[in-house]
């Protein structure tokens, strides 16, 4: 049945995106479904059709492009024109299917009774309702009606400030719970600037994090891992050859600091003033940039107190590595400093650093355009939240937010809006700020929408509806348009019918800006058939404000002798809007690589102190709440550090969100991921798990590298003696005409897992769930294999993705009875599925452990199935499945070449993780083709080449690893 | 039957075994048995049965829900099923072993046991039969495993070691069936004319017509030689097909060349366990103590004796294989089996395999009951762990140590292997009191040598 609804609904689509794209100044988006009998031109039933648009999973606003198939919308990927995400897309922005199609979406509107319960309403009715109280509350003076909603894009900000506008307020709160405060706050102080800077990873040389965890969720991960992928990059050959140094300065190894040369630990909330810290020894050894306007008598009175060896006791970072962070930032041609998203003494010295060194406008830069989307400063949303306590607001309306589980508890946002008349939720899935709403409202996700972005200065992006409703919500635009033409004011503040009449009238404005002589229509289709308008920001030129070097910022850390949390955005939750997505809950954190929960990570020291074991539950008390959550032994920690990320602990937020871990908000206090705590151990227990067993990697490892000396000298270390020759006894494979292979680089493997994310959603792999995880019972074909390297000499974190090597002579293929495992004529293992008998002895003698076994039969809750991949098999109860090089695609990619829509070469086909990788880690292509991008790569790389555990088994992969570089522990 | 020289049989104790035991006295001890059996009887036979059902519904639900019923996991993809697969299969082993190789070599004892074991055999392998498919993920489609026609000319490939299995289990249980029933002839012929009703006339079908002409007698003589012949080389060519499932993967601690000696040996080491662990209950209920004396059991537990030295040794050379090949992967593996997870288990697998049987040496010990039911439950006990220590324990230490695992058998794996047991004994049960449990001919034939035997030693001694 939902097969044939999404059949039909493609003309939906067509009408909405399609015909809107081409038919400007028509009506809006079809609402009627039309059956198939006159065919609409632009679709094929089992043609995929795309449709860019934007990504609105993180502030980044990466450029996406939805894969459509009969309707409805299969899959997102970057797309490759953007400049920020440059076709690559983060394991994040995969999972925005999983809350366009969550089972547990608001489906109707719904209202809350007096015995909390909530019962169902027409949309009629709920709007009656709605504007009802909003005439009351425009009635009843200035101000009472507040809005809190996501940072919107321009188009429908305007529309927001007119309607309330039309009921006389201008409260509208943009809520972030991650705003960046410390950074806009610091650019203003600096460079008397309102915007935030944009960073150029790969143009430095240095990068020194403090606490600026770029590869995970800082600013724009996406962006940046891509960058930092180019800066890790070998340059040059032979004796010349450089690689770009990076340092780490926080309490936790997390992603960017396992991937940079030398994690540097440091006490919780002392970052910045290593920061300065260092800053101090920049200046002290002299190394000033001649053009950074700044007087180093200045500076050194600015930076008093934070004297290296006054810092070192402060931080546990010792002065002698302070000073070489300085040495290195301030040698490099090129080099950055970052600090940490809530750290404004950081964010300070780490802008003054870079200033200082000569790298303003190289590494660091402004935009000049003007910053269109600003989420509102914490003094904001305080005074909002106060304006609810002291009975000021009548209606309050949150959208696509979620307050009351990420404020901090100090603004006791609950018992506010207790003291509302009206509190209307609008959104997706229903989460805690829902369960205090007396109104619910379902809006349209924003892959359903019409939007414009902003992300940052400079960029314009387009949002287009990519798919038919999957409930019965509306545009949140349209809802408020609507609103506003009920407010019966005239003349009506506002032209627009709806959302996209707002939208085009915009973009009318802008073409006539930047595209003068085309015509809206052409400029407009073009526009939104590639997701926006994509220029070169130009950078503006700044300078260092006379005020940057006024009174020094205050040290804020927790006092030195306290154990003290240092909560983190997790990669895949963020904030905490992740945790519906189950893509997001089942692939594992790459770092502590647990899944389906949150952990308070505590060094085993201090471990031992507080008498706590692995798993055990503590109770952590702040000065702002309590929370209790399972202990996971680190010692990649600070002593004094207890780390939890953020994310988990909901208490509502859908099934797969819901009566996990603990919300760490609770225990913060506003502004800040740091603050002090207590630690009890409590008697309970939680199973923490992971896919993978505890690390060790004998005295072998799978994942290979190389240090920067030995890529200098030429040579590759030798661990065992060579193998002979093997005997063949079998005539060798022949491939008349592809060899299918792969080449991964392991030095620019960050192991972010957006890969892992990627082929969730390509190949219908399903989700588990924790018990089952528990049980080994995972089934992504790719994972990322971390170990902890048991030497000094070696990268700080071993990470491989391991997917299905392909092998040439694969260990799966003779031992299965049936054929059901074969050797393909393209140089792939083919897996049958509906050959499978499910002896599973292919699992058994596959070395690399990438084959899964479907222990049940799989199921997705609907509306989820709505997003599975009609090219791949879902596979039944009792067959073994694995990775495919994403043999759909390859077909795909056959088939139009054959049919003369489309050559195939090099490039062409590109697999779901090579496509996902924001490290463009993973390349694919013809290994009988010398020159394809991939076998040129392994050619370039020659020396770093190696297959896992080909010497020992003669398997043969069909997968290449460059292996990742490290500097010995006395270069760095 | 040709009888053997003489000299070979010279030792007083088996010469004694049938001093004074008549013609009469054999029909008798064995007829007597194929008389309607007794409530007792019955309620352990429902009992048994009781337990197949369970397995049998445990099974059903499995192939209802999925295999993630059971404790099955990664990396852990075979356990218990395939160790109960190889353990049924190594109990089948001993009743060839007696019954052809000890027939070919006319080793005079085997005439008392040999019978119970070969229905043992044929029991054995009809278990071990069934798990392979409890094991398969789609059992309905069992019969891709087998070559026959279709109109895609799909086949099963036969490099795999599973298909040789399938051939290997197939053709044992076609001979060893063969075996027993031809074996059987002479026998339920007598039981034939010894009954009436319903039994005379089942009777009259397992004779074949037989009735013991002189041609009859020849041409049986003949076939059953002939049927010994075929039978010897399964002996040893089974279990080996059986251990190349292992010696095939590149799994540590399954590819190794030692396996096909190594689980030959270990087959029959089970498998004349199992013998002695049946024979003594059922002599002791069925009250065969005329027939089956402490003479045949001491040289069951010779057996035993020998074929736990060569299980040591393996052992031995398992672990200066690992530890020579210098490999790092094999060496953790052997590692991990005596001091991983799974230790305890491989050191009681020690314990009962390789030192239990060392208390053999006594013949006090070897004609002592008790105590050689108690070692035979041990080695049966210690093999079946033998097989579980080398199955997960190999698996779960595996050459990517990020996919280490361990495996906890569920409800599942425990009922259906309790409903094996079931199953297996459900047969022996029904074979003990239906069908004679000793062979009457080749114990008449005996008893011949025996007196002669006897007198010798009379002799000697004026």
């Amino acid at each position: 049945m939902a097969q044939e609804v999404s059949r039909r609904s493609f003309l939906k689509l067509a009408a909405a995106a399609g015909a809107a794209a081409t038919v400007p100044g028509c009506h809006p988006a079809a609402r009627h479904l039309v059956p198939y009998v006159v065919p609409d031109e632009n679709v094929t039933p089992g043609l995929p059709s795309f449709y860019a648009t934007t990504c609105a999973e993180c502030p980044a606003g990466c450029a996406v492009v939805a894969r459509v198939r009969e309707g409805r919308v299969t899959k997102l990927e970057g797309n490759p024109i953007d400049p920020i995400g440059a076709g690559a897309l983060c394991a994040r922005g995969q999972a925005a299917l999983q809350e366009l199609y969550n089972p547990d979406r608001l489906a109707a509107p719904r209202r809350r009774e007096a015995d909390g319960r909530s019962t169902p309403l027409s949309w009629q009715t709920a709007l009656g309702e709605f504007n009802a109280q909003m005439k009351a509350a425009a009635a009843a003076g200035k101000d009472r009606v507040l809005y809190i909603g996501q940072p919107q894009g321009p188009t429908l900000r305007k529309i927001t400030e007119a309607w309330l506008r039309a009921y006389n307020s201008q409260r509208l709160i943009a809520f972030e719970a991650i705003n960046y405060q410390a950074l806009t706050d610091a650019a203003q102080r600096c460079f008397n600037r309102q915007d935030r800077p944009v960073y150029q990873l790969d143009a430095a040389e240095v990068i020194v994090s403090f606490g600026a965890d770029f590869l995970e969720t800082y600013l724009s991960p996406v962006e940046y891992t891509r960058q930092f992928a180019a800066f890790r990059a070998p340059r040059a050959t032979g004796a010349q050859t450089a690689m770009g140094l990076a340092l780490y300065v926080g309490p936790r190894m997390n992603l960017t600091a396992a991937n940079s040369d030398e994690w540097i630990a440091a006490r919780p909330g002392t970052e910045g003033a290593v920061a300065m810290a260092v800053l101090r020894a920049v200046v002290d050894a002299g190394a000033l940039g001649s053009s950074s306007g700044l007087d180093a008598t200045a500076l050194r009175q600015f930076t008093t107190g934070y004297e290296p060896e006054a810092i070192a006791k402060h931080s546990g970072v010792p002065a002698a590595a302070i000073r070489r962070i300085a040495q290195r930032l301030g040698q490099a041609r090129g080099a950055v400093a970052l600090a940490a998203a809530d750290d404004l003494t950081g964010q300070v010295a780490a802008m003054l650093l870079n200033a200082v060194t000569g790298n303003l406008g190289g590494t660091m830069k402004f935009i000049d355009a003007p910053d269109l989307t600003r989420a509102s400063s914490r003094g904001e949303v305080a005074a909002a939240i106060k304006a609810m306590h002291d009975g000021a607001v009548d209606v309050l309306v949150v959208a696509g937010v979620n307050p009351v589980f990420a404020l901090p508890p100090e603004l006791a946002t609950v018992q506010a809006m207790r003291r509302v008349k009206l509190v209307v939720w609008a959104g997706w899935v229903p989460d805690e700020t829902a369960e205090f709403a007396h109104l619910m409202l379902p809006i349209d996700h924003p892959l359903e929408s019409w939007d414009d972005v902003a992300p940052r200065p400079g960029v314009a992006r387009l949002r287009q509806p990519v798919t038919r409703r999957v409930f019965d919500s509306l545009a949140l635009g349209d809802l408020l348009l609507e609103s506003v033409a009920l407010a019966g004011a005239s003349p009506p503040p506002v032209a627009w019918k709806d959302t996209q009449e707002a939208l085009k009238a915009a973009w009318r404005e802008i073409q006539t800006r930047v595209a003068p002589s085309t015509s809206f229509d052409e400029f407009w289709t073009k526009a939104l058939s590639e997701g926006g308008i994509f220029a070169e920001p130009k950078t503006a030129s700044v300078t260092i404000s006379p005020n940057a070097l006024g009174e020094a910022p205050k040290l804020d850390a927790p006092a030195e002798e306290s154990l003290a949390l240092a909560s983190f955005p997790h990669i895949f939750l963020y904030d905490g809007r992740g945790a519906d997505k189950p893509w997001l809950q089942e692939v594992p954190e790459p770092v502590a690589q647990i899944v389906w929960d949150n952990w308070a990570e505590i060094h085993p020291d201090t471990a031992r102190r507080l008498n706590v074991e692995q798993g055990q539950v503590v109770e952590i008390a702040s000065r702002h709440g309590r929370l209790a959550v399972a202990a996971h032994l680190s010692p990649r920690l600070h002593p004094q550090a207890i780390a939890i990320p953020i994310g988990q602990g909901h208490l509502a937020y859908g099934r797969y969100a819901s009566g996990r871990g603990a919300n760490p908000w609770q225990v913060l206090p506003a502004g800040r991921l740091v603050a002090a705590v207590e630690v009890r151990p409590t008697e309970r227990r939680v199973k923490l798990v992971s896919p993978l067993a505890p690390p060790s990697m004998l005295e072998q490892p799978v994942v290979k590298a190389l240090s920067l000396d030995e890529l200098r000298r030429g040579v590759v270390p030798q661990e065992t003696e060579p193998y002979p020759e093997p005997y063949e006894m079998y005539d060798p494979y022949t491939y008349p005409k592809h060899e299918w292979g792969m080449t991964i680089d392991l030095n620019a493997c960050t192991g972010c897992s957006a890969c892992v994310a990627a082929c969730y959603a390509e190949n219908n792999v399903p989700v588990v769930g924790k018990e089952l995880v528990a049980e080994g019972r995972i089934m992504s074909w790719i994972r990322i294999e971390r170990y902890w390297p048991e030497t000094p000499e070696a990268p700080l974190m071993m990470k491989m993705p391991m997917l299905c090597q392909q092998c040439g002579h694969a260990p799966c293929e003779p031992v299965c009875p049936v054929f059901a495992a074969y050797r393909t004529d393209e140089g792939l293992n083919g897996q049958v599925y509906n050959r499978c008998v499910g002896t599973r002895y292919c699992s058994n003698n596959c070395p690399y452990k990438v084959r899964r076994f479907n222990w049940y039969k799989p199921e997705w809750p609907h509306p989820l199935q709505l997003q599975l991949n009609p090219d791949v098999s879902v596979r039944g109860a009792g067959v073994m499945e694995k990775c495919t090089f994403c043999i759909q695609r390859i077909r795909f990619a056959e088939m139009q070449a054959l049919t003369g829509q489309q050559p195939l070469v090099d490039g062409t086909i590109v697999p779901a993780c090579a496509q996902a990788c924001p490290a463009r880690a993973i390349t694919f292509g013809d290994m009988k083709q010398a020159t394809s991008a991939m076998m040129s790569r392994r050619k370039l790389h020659a020396l770093r080449n190696y297959r896992a555990l080909d010497e020992d088994l003669n398997t043969q992969p069909g997968i290449v690893y460059l292996r990742g570089i490290y500097r010995e522990h006395g270069e760095v | 039957m040709a009888q053997a020289p003489e000299a070979a049989y010279s030792k007083a104790d088996g010469a004694q075994a049938f001093a004074d035991v008549t013609y009469g006295d054999i029909d008798h001890e064995v007829l007597r048995l194929l008389q309607p059996p007794g409530r007792k009887y019955w309620y352990g036979f429902a009992f048994l049965v009781a337990l197949v059902v369970v397995g049998g519904t445990t099974w059903l639900r499995q192939i209802y829900i999925g295999l993630g019923v059971t404790g099955l996991t990664m990396p852990s993809m075979w356990a218990i099923y395939i160790a109960d697969f190889v353990f049924w299969v190594g109990i089948a082993h001993s009743g060839t072993l007696i019954s052809a190789i000890l027939y070919l070599f006319r080793t005079r004892w085997r005439t008392a046991v040999y019978r119970a074991a070969e229905a043992m055999t044929v029991f054995a392998v009809i278990t071990a039969g069934l798990f392979p498919l409890i094991h398969l993920g789609r059992v309905w489609f069992f019969y891709w495993l087998l070559p026959y026609p279709n109109e895609r000319w799909l086949q099963p490939d036969f490099r795999s070691p599973l298909v040789w299995d399938t051939f290997a289990v197939g053709t044992y249980l076609t001979v060893s069936t063969t075996f027993l029933l031809m074996g059987m002839v002479p026998d339920v012929a007598a039981a034939r004319e010894a009954s009436s009703g319903w039994r005379r006339k089942l009777y009259a079908v397992f004779s074949l017509g037989w009735q013991g002409s002189e041609e009859q007698w020849r041409h049986f003589s003949m076939v059953y030689l002939l049927l010994a012949g075929l039978a010897t080389p399964l002996v040893l060519s089974v279990h080996s097909v059986v251990s190349f499932d292992f010696a095939m993967a590149q799994v540590p601690g399954w590819h190794s060349t030692i396996f096909p000696p190594y689980f030959v040996a270990g087959a029959i080491f089970s498998g004349v366990a199992m013998v002695i662990t049946l024979l003594i209950p059922m002599r002791r209920w069925l009250k065969l103590e005329r027939l089956l004396t402490p003479w045949h059991f001491d040289n069951l537990a010779k057996v035993i004796l020998l074929t736990s030295l060569i299980i040591t040794y393996a052992y031995i050379v398992e672990a200066f294989l690992a530890w020579y090949s210098g490999d790092v992967f094999e060496r953790t593996t052997f590692y991990m089996r005596y001091f991983g997870p799974y230790g305890p288990l491989a050191w009681i697998m020690v314990a009962c395999n390789c030192v239990g049987p060392l208390f053999l040496f006594s013949p006090r010990i070897r004609t002592n009951m008790v105590a050689l039911f108690i070692i035979s439950i041990g080695v049966n006990i210690g093999m079946w762990l033998e097989r579980f220590v080398i199955i997960a324990g190999s698996l779960t230490t595996n050459f990517m140590p990020s996919q280490w695992g361990f495996y906890r058998p569920s409800i599942t794996e425990i009922l259906i292997t309790l409903g094996s047991f079931g199953w297996f004994l459900m047969w022996f049960t029904l074979f003990s009191r239906h069908l004679p449990v000793i062979s009457m001919t080749e114990i008449k034939e005996g008893i011949a040598w025996h007196k002669k035997a006897l007198q010798r030693e009379d002799a000697k001694a004026a």
